[in-house]
C-alpha cells in the first residue's frame, strides 16, 4: 500500500493505493496520527483494492478525530469498498462523496 | 633394331597424347581458353610429327616414319583446330626438310600426307565422332587408312616413274601403315583408359550409331575384301595371259625366223640342184644311165652338203635317188604324211619345203625335205640337222640374239639332241646349265608357261621345238607381274581410300539424317514425358520424320485433352474426398461451450491435393482431454485413407483409457500390420488432466509443439520422440510429462505451416511462427490460430500452397484442484497466505472483485488466528469446482468458534462504535457459507463462496 499525502492549507489529502488490511492498516493509522490540526481530511480511495476490518478500525479512529477538529471526506470510493461500508454500517458514519 | 625403332617411333605420339590428356584434366592448363589450348596441343603434336621426320628409320634402302599419327591423334582426340595445326606444321617441315638431308623423292607425297592426316583427324572428330573420343578400332582404321592415302600419294606424284614409286611403296607400305595405325589406336586406348571410359562404354545399351557403324564397317570391309580379291584375281589372270602371250609371241617369232632361214636355205639348195639336174638333163633317166646319174647325184650331195637327192617322174615315182633303196618309191602310194605332201608338185605347185621331222620311210630318221618342179616330175632334196645347222647357224643366232622379252627377258636356243647352246645372251644360259634342264624341256609340253629359277630369282619360261632346236623364252616373274602388282597396289589402296571415304560419308549422312533427328525427337519426347505437354516435336528434314513429328504431336494433343478431362473429374472427386476428410475432424467451435477451464481451436487448410494432415481432440475420461496432431507421409487419396485409418485407430485406443505412450505403441503395431503401401504418419498425442493440469504426451516423429507458460513466451516443448507410426514394428513409445497451469497455451502444428513457401522459395520458418505468436497476447486459441494462418497466407502471397496447413491451440484456463499452504501464524505471514490464495484464484480465473472480497476474508480470519488463537501452525486450503471456491482454515490454537460471536451493532455512530467483532461479521457477510468445527484439537473453519 502506498499513501500520497497532499497538504493544502488546512486541508490534507491522503491518496491511498493498494490494500488496506491487517498488515498495512498501521501505516495508514500513522499517517492519520500525523495530520496535526488540519480541519479537513480527504481520503482518496480511487486506488484502494479492498479494505479489511483493520482498515475500518483506522477509518473509525480518524472519523472520531476529525469529528473534533473539522471534517473527513472519502472520495472515489469503488463499488467493492462501498459494499463493505454498506455491510458494516460504515456507509452511514463516514462522509462519502 | 628396325622394329625397336619403329615401335619407339609409334609410341611417341601415344605418350604425348597421354601427357596432354592428363594436363587438360588437372593443372593450370585446363583453365586456358579453348583457342589457346588448341594452339598449344597443335604445336606439340606438330613438333612430334617433325621429330618423326627427323628421326626416320632406314629400312631396305628407304626410310620409314610414323609421322601421320601425330596430327591424326591431335585431331581425333583433342580437337579439329589442333589436328589442322599439327598437320600443317608437320607437312611444312617435311617439305623443307629436304634441305637438310631428308629424302626428296617422296617430298610432295609426305608433305601432303601429313597435312591430310591432320585434316582427316579434324574432320572425323568434328563430323563423325561429335567431338567425343573414338573407340580403338576407329583409331586403327583411320590411322591405317590415312597412311594408305599417303602411299597412294607416292604413286600419284610419280605417275611417270612407277618402277621406283612401286619399290618405295612395296617396301614401306606394310611397316608404315601398321605403325601409324597402331600408334593412333594406342593413343585412343590410352586416352580412353585415362578418362575411365573403357569399362563404362560396355554398360548400357548400344547406341544406334554404334550398332550402325559396326555393321557399316563390317559391310565396307567385306566389300573391300571382295573387290580387292576380285581385282587381284582379275589382274593375276590378265597378267598370266599377258606373260603367256608375250612368251609365245617371242618364241614363235624366233621359231618362224629359224624356220624361214632353214626353208630358204634348203629351197635355195634344191633350186640349185634342180638347175644342175636340168642342165645335165639328169631327169631324163633311162635304165641304162641310171647308175651314172646316181653317181652324179651322189657327187652333188657332197657339193651341196645334203643327205639325199631324189628325182621323181610325173607319176610320183622316184626314178633315181642318191640312195639306191629309195628308187621306185611311189609318192602317190601315201595318202597323207610327209611324202604325200610332195604329190602337190605333180599338179600345180612349183616348190615345197617341209619342216624338219621323221620320215615316213623310217620314223627314226629325221630330215628336212624340199622339192622343186622339173619339166616332168620334181626333184626332192633332203638334209639332216647336222647339214643344215652349219648352213643356218648364223641366221639362227641373229634371230635369237636380237630379241628381248620385256626389260630383262631373253630367248635362248639349244640343240635339241645335244643340249648345246646355240644362242643365248651372255651370262644367261650355258651348255652346262642347259644339261640340267634339257630333259625337263624335252618332256614338257611345248608353248606352255613353265616355272623356272635362276640366280636372280624366279622365272617364267616357254619353249618350242623347231628344226631340231629348242627355242625358249624367259622372263623374270617380278617383271612379268610388275604391272599386275602396281595395279593391285594402286587398286587396293584406292579402294581403301574410296571405301573409307564412303564409310565416313554414309556414317555422317545417316547420322545427320536419322540419328540427329531421332535425338531431337527424343529430347522433345523426354520433355513431354517430363510433364511439359506443350512441347512440340518439329523435325521436318524429310517426309518420314515430318509425319512422325505430326503423329507424336497429335497424340500428345489427344492425351492432353484426356488428361484435362480426367483432371476435371479428379478435381471433383478430390473435392469430395476433401469434404469427407474435413468432416471427420472436429470442426465446430467452440467445441465445448460448457467448459470454462480450457478453450481449444483447430484449423486445417488443405492444399489443392488431398493431404494427409489431421488433428483431433476428444475426452478420454471425465476430466482428461486428448489433443492430437499428425501428418501422413505423401499426399492424395492414399494418404487421406491412411489418415482416416490412423485417426480412428488412435481414437479407439485412446478411449479405452490406455496411457498415452501405450496408445501410440499399440497404434503403431496395428498400423504396421495393415500397412501395405509403406506409408507412415508422424503423430503428437497429449492427454491433459484438467483437474491437475498435468500434460502427458508421446511423440511419434512429429515436430514438437510450442508451449507458452503463463506470462512467458512461446517456446518449443522438446520432449523425447519416437519413430514415426507405421514405420517399424516393435517400437515402444515413452511418455513425457509437463505440468500445465491455467493461462498456459499449447500450440500444435504440422510442417505445412513452417514449410509454406513464397514465390522466392523462402520458407515461412519456425522463427516467423514463434515471433508471430509472441508478438501479441491473443486472447483465445481461435484468435491466435487465425492470426498464424493469415500471416502464412500473407507470406506465401501468390505462390501455390503445396502442403496442408494444420494447427491446433489449447489454452488452459483453470484446473480443479485442492491446494494448501501451511504457515506459522503471525502477522508477517499474512501476505504470503494472501498471495498464495490469490494466485490460485487468479489461475482458476476467479474475477477480481471476488478475489478482493476473499482477500478481505483471509485477512480477517488469519489475523484473528494470528492475534488470538495462540496456534503453533495454521493452514489454508484452497479448492474450487465449477460453481464455488472453498477456503478451509485450520489451526491448532485454542478452540474458538467465530460464529458464536455476536454481530456488532452497525447502526451506532462513530463515537459509540466499538472496534472489534467487525472482522468476523464481514466474513459472514461476504462468504456464502461459513462452517466451523473443532476436531482433533484443531479449529476448522470452512468458507464457501459462489462464483
Amino acid at each position: 500500500m502506498t499513501i500520497n499525502k497532499t497538504i493544502n492549507g488546512n486541508e490534507t489529502t491522503l491518496a491511498i493505493e493498494g490494500r488496506i488490511d491487517t498488515t498495512t492498516a498501521p501505516q495508514l493509522e500513522a499517517e492519520i496520527d500525523a495530520i496535526g490540526d488540519c480541519t479537513s481530511l480527504i481520503l482518496d480511495f480511487a486506488g484502494v483494492e479492498y479494505i479489511s476490518s483493520a482498515g475500518l478500525r483506522v477509518l473509525l479512529k480518524a472519523q472520531k478525530l476529525m469529528n473534533n477538529q473539522g471534517k473527513m471526506v472519502l472520495k472515489n470510493v469503488g463499488e467493492d469498498i462501498m459494499e463493505v461500508f454498506d455491510i458494516t454500517g460504515f456507509a452511514d458514519l463516514l462522509t462519502i462523496e | 633394331m628396325t622394329i625397336f625403332r619403329l615401335v619407339t617411333s609409334a609410341l611417341f605420339p601415344v605418350a604425348i597424347a597421354a601427357v596432354i590428356y592428363l594436363l587438360t584434366k588437372d593443372s593450370k592448363f585446363k583453365d586456358f581458353s579453348y583457342a589457346k589450348k588448341q594452339i598449344i596441343i597443335g604445336v606439340v603434336f606438330g613438333i612430334s610429327a617433325c621429330l618423326a621426320t627427323q628421326f626416320g628409320i632406314p629400312y631396305e634402302g628407304f626410310v620409314l616414319n610414323v609421322r601421320g599419327a601425330s596430327p591424326l591423334a591431335a585431331g581425333l582426340l583433342f580437337g579439329a583446330p589442333a589436328g589442322v595445326i599439327a598437320g600443317v606444321i608437320g607437312g611444312i617441315y617435311r617439305w623443307f626438310s629436304v634441305y637438310w638431308g631428308v629424302g626428296s623423292y617422296t617430298q610432295l607425297a609426305c608433305s601432303l600426307g601429313t597435312i591430310i592426316a591432320g585434316l582427316a583427324g579434324a574432320a572425323c572428330h568434328k563430323y563423325m565422332f561429335d567431338k567425343k573420343k573414338p573407340g580403338w578400332f576407329y583409331g586403327l582404321f583411320i590411322g591405317a587408312s590415312v597412311e594408305v592415302a599417303h602411299m597412294l600419294l607416292v604413286f600419284t606424284t610419280h605417275i611417270n616413274d612407277m618402277q621406283n614409286a612401286f619399290e618405295v611403296v612395296r617396301i614401306c607400305a606394310v611397316p608404315m601403315i601398321s605403325a601409324n595405325g597402331l600408334s593412333v589406336m594406342l593413343s585412343c586406348i590410352v586416352v580412353s583408359a585415362l578418362a575411365g571410359e573403357i569399362n563404362r562404354k560396355k554398360l548400357g545399351k548400344k547406341q544406334i550409331t554404334q550398332t550402325f557403324s559396326v555393321s557399316l564397317l563390317i559391310c565396307v570391309i567385306i566389300a573391300y575384301i571382295a573387290t580387292s580379291a576380285f581385282t587381284f584375281v582379275l589382274q593375276n589372270s590378265i597378267s598370266k595371259t599377258d606373260v603367256e602371250e608375250t612368251l609365245r609371241k617371242n618364241v614363235t617369232d624366233v621359231e618362224k625366223d629359224v624356220l624361214e632361214a632353214s626353208d630358204h636355205n634348203l629351197l635355195q639348195i634344191t633350186r640349185n640342184i634342180r638347175d644342175d639336174v636340168i642342165k645335165d638333163e639328169l631327169y631324163k633317166v633311162t635304165p641304162s644311165d641310171k647308175e651314172q646319174i646316181r653317181a652324179q647325184l651322189t657327187d652333188m650331195l657332197e657339193k651341196y652338203n645334203v643327205t639325199d637327192i631324189n628325182i621323181v617322174d610325173e607319176n610320183g615315182i622316184i626314178t633315181v635317188s642318191s640312195y639306191a633303196e629309195f628308187d621306185d618309191f611311189d609318192f602317190t602310194s601315201q595318202k597323207d604324211g610327209q611324202s604325200a605332201e610332195f604329190t602337190a608338185l605333180l599338179k600345180d605347185d612349183e616348190e615345197i619345203v617341209q619342216q624338219y621331222g621323221p620320215l615316213d620311210y623310217d620314223k627314226t630318221i629325221e630330215r628336212k625335205y624340199a622339192g622343186v618342179k622339173l619339166p616332168n616330175g620334181f626333184v626332192q632334196v633332203g638334209y639332216d640337222f647336222d647339214h643344215f645347222k652349219t648352213s643356218i647357224e648364223q641366221e639362227v643366232r641373229l634371230a635369237a640374239n636380237n630379241r628381248h622379252i620385256g626389260d630383262t627377258g631373253y630367248i635362248f636356243i639349244l640343240d635339241q639332241r645335244t643340249g648345246e647352246v646355240i644362242s643365248a645372251p651372255e651370262g644367261t644360259v650355258t651348255s652346262e646349265k642347259a644339261a640340267g634342264f634339257i630333259d625337263t624341256l624335252k618332256s614338257s609340253k611345248a608353248l606352255t608357261v613353265l616355272n623356272a629359277e635362276n640366280e636372280e630369282g624366279k622365272l617364267y619360261c616357254m619353249h618350242n621345238f623347231c628344226e631340231g632346236y629348242i627355242i625358249a623364252g624367259c622372263i623374270s616373274v617380278n617383271e612379268a607381274h610388275f604391272s599386275r602388282n602396281v595395279s593391285i597396289y594402286i587398286g587396293i589402296f584406292m579402294q581403301v581410300v574410296v571405301f573409307v571415304t564412303l564409310f565416313v560419308l554414309i556414317y555422317i549422312l545417316i547420322k545427320k539424317i536419322i540419328i540427329d533427328n531421332i535425338h531431337e525427337i527424343n529430347n522433345s519426347l523426354s520433355q513431354i514425358t517430363g510433364g511439359n505437354l506443350d512441347t512440340k516435336v518439329n523435325v521436318r528434314d524429310n517426309e518420314e520424320f515430318a509425319s512422325l513429328s505430326d503423329d507424336i504431336n497429335s497424340t500428345v494433343d489427344t492425351l492432353k485433352d484426356y488428361i484435362s478431362q480426367a483432371e476435371k473429374r479428379m478435381d471433383e472427386e478430390l473435392k469430395f474426398a476433401k469434404n469427407i476428410q474435413h468432416s471427420a475432424l472436429p470442426s465446430v467451435f467452440p467445441a465445448y461451450p460448457n467448459r470454462r477451464e480450457f478453450d481449444i481451436y483447430a484449423s486445417m487448410n488443405t492444399a489443392k491435393e488431398v493431404g494427409g494432415d489431421f488433428y483431433d481432440f476428444y475426452f478420454v475420461g471425465k476430466n482428461t482431454i486428448a489433443v492430437l496432431m499428425a501428418d501422413v507421409s505423401g499426399k492424395g487419396i492414399p494418404a487421406a485413407m491412411f489418415m482416416m485409418t490412423a485417426k480412428t485407430m488412435i481414437k479407439n485406443l485412446a478411449e479405452t483409457g490406455l496411457p498415452v505412450q501405450e496408445v501410440l505403441t499399440q497404434a503403431n503395431e496395428k498400423l504396421c500390420e495393415t500397412n501395405e503401401a509403406g506409408m507412415f504418419v508422424t503423430t503428437w498425442l497429449g492427454f491433459i488432466d484438467l483437474t491437475t493440469g498435468k500434460l502427458t504426451y508421446a511423440n511419434a516423429g512429429h515436430n514438437p509443439p510450442l508451449l507458452k507458460r503463463g506470462k512467458g513466451k512461446f517456446e518449443y516443448l522438446k520432449g523425447r520422440s519416437g519413430l514415426v507410426l507405421a514405420g517399424m514394428e516393435g517400437v515402444v513409445y515413452r511418455a513425457n510429462e509437463v505440468d500445465l497451469w491455467p493461462g498456459d497455451k499449447l500450440y500444435l502444428y504440422t510442417d505445412g505451416v513452417t514449410e509454406a513457401t513464397n514465390s522466392e522459395t523462402q520458407l515461412y520458418g519456425e522463427d516467423r511462427l514463434v515471433d508471430l505468436l509472441n508478438s501479441q497476447d491473443y486472447k483465445t486459441p481461435e484468435e491466435s490460430c487465425k492470426a498464424v494462418l493469415q500471416s502464412v497466407m500473407d507470406f506465401t502471397g501468390e505462390a501455390d500452397q503445396f502442403d496442408d496447413i494444420t494447427m491446433l491451440q489449447f489454452d488452459l484456463y483453470e484446473i480443479k484442484t485442492t491446494e494448501e499452504i501451511v504457515v506459522i501464524p503471525d502477522t508477517s505471514s499474512i501476505p504470503r497466505v494472501t498471495e498464495f490464495v490469490e494466485k490460485w484464484m487468479g489461475r482458476s480465473r476467479v474475477d477480481q472483485r471476488t478475489i478482493n472480497k476473499v482477500n478481505v476474508v483471509i485477512d480477517e480470519i488469519y489475523s484473528n488466528i494470528a492475534y488470538y488463537s495462540k496456534a503453533g501452525w495454521a493452514s489454508v486450503k484452497y479448492n474450487r469446482d465449477d460453481d464455488n471456491i472453498y477456503l478451509t482454515f485450520t489451526d491448532d490454537g485454542s478452540p474458538y468458534n467465530p460464529l458464536e460471536k455476536e454481530d456488532p451493532d452497525i447502526t451506532l455512530s462513530a463515537e459509540e462504535r466499538e472496534i472489534g467483532g467487525l472482522g468476523v461479521f464481514m466474513v459472514k457477510k461476504i462468504m456464502d457459507n461459513v462452517d466451523y468445527k473443532y476436531e482433533d484439537g484443531k479449529n476448522v473453519l470452512k468458507l464457501t463462496k459462489k462464483i
